[in-house]
């Protein structure tokens, strides 16, 4: 695993890491490991339901990027192109499972169990447990809209979804969020 | 955007993301095995091509090899057999000893002839699956 022209890794750029790993570099991989597994985790932690499911498709996505690294042609649509495979990583996860994308209609605000004054304030909302209370499809299009701030067209172009079912899980995944986390509106 | 979009936004955007609790070592690791394994994959795949590609030329040599003598032999016997029924037509002997030999070498070229297809075959078949 030799860094391949790099003196320091963590001083390298992203753009030089992903070319040095489109050449099979593996210590410079790793370091683009390192530097996105936070981003990467924490989304596939929001669409899925258990932390351990969401690392072990993040592990399993960055293995994806390396097989298919030479597939992208600029290091600048690294983002985008490694965010497509996240999700479907998660799709085909949930494929696998036999997931059904099933409504939760439980919307009682959590403001109610968790009446701290900064909640009440809605200064902090606790995100992660109201992303909880929704159902998959609509986690997955309120992550993609409001978290990586994809519009309705790219979110349909990343999970295939018709461009209807996206606006309507958008619309009501928010509006669930709105009243588990803003009870007073 | 009403206040409430804004402010999920924001709080996606403030949500903590996961420290690294080893996840990047796995990560490390399995790309090193899997490279490990690819690796391992190439070079049983380069032995089964070299046995295949060794199976294919040994085919060859034995048909370019083989396919020499009898085709001396056929013609020779052809020839013999000509001559032959030409001595039975004019001298009206017993023709069945003639056919047994002609079978005979018919029977030894056709073995041969068996063995390199064979061998061709398996050779072939070797590159294929290797290929695929």
């Amino acid at each position: 695993m030799a860094a391949r022209g790099f003196t320091n890794l963590a001083e390298a750029t992203e753009a030089a890491l992903i070319v040095a790993a489109q050449a099979k570099d593996q210590a410079a991989f790793g370091e683009l490991v390192k530097r996105r597994q936070g981003w990467a985790r924490a989304l596939l932690r929001r669409m899925c339901q258990s932390h351990a499911e969401a690392d072990d498709l993040a592990q399993e996505a960055f293995i994806k990027a390396w097989d298919r690294l030479r597939d992208l042609e600029t290091p600048a649509a690294f983002p985008g192109w490694f965010r497509r495979i996240a999700v479907t990583t998660f799709l085909m996860a949930k494929r696998r499972q036999k997931a059904v994308f099933e409504e939760i209609t439980d919307a009682s605000p959590l403001a109610s169990e968790e009446s701290t004054p900064e909640a009440a304030a809605g200064a902090k909302l606790d995100l992660e447990r109201a992303l909880a209370r929704l159902s998959d499809a609509e986690r997955l299009c309120v992550t993609l809209n409001h978290g990586e701030g994809l519009s309705h067209s790219e979110i349909v172009d990343i999970t295939g979804l018709p461009l209807g079912t996206v606006k309507s899980h958008v619309l009501r995944g928010t509006d669930k969020l709105r009243r588990l986390l803003d009870p007073d509106s | 955007m009403t206040d409430f979009d804004a402010l999920l936004k924001r709080s996606f955007a403030e949500a903590h993301e996961p420290a690294d609790d080893g996840f990047v070592v796995n990560v490390t690791a399995a790309v090193a095995h899997r490279e490990a394994s690819m690796k391992a994959r190439t070079y049983v795949q380069y032995g089964a091509m070299t046995l295949g590609l060794a199976a294919v030329s040994w085919g060859l040599y034995s048909a370019v090899g083989a396919l020499g003598p009898i085709g001396q032999e056929m013609m020779a016997s052809l020839g013999l057999e000509v001559a032959r029924a030409h001595a039975a037509v004019s001298t009206a002997p017993d023709v069945s000893a003639s056919a047994q030999n002609f079978a005979q070498s018919m029977g030894v070229g056709l073995t041969q002839i068996l063995m390199v297809a064979a061998a061709l075959a398996g050779g072939a078949v070797a590159l294929r699956s290797t290929r695929e």
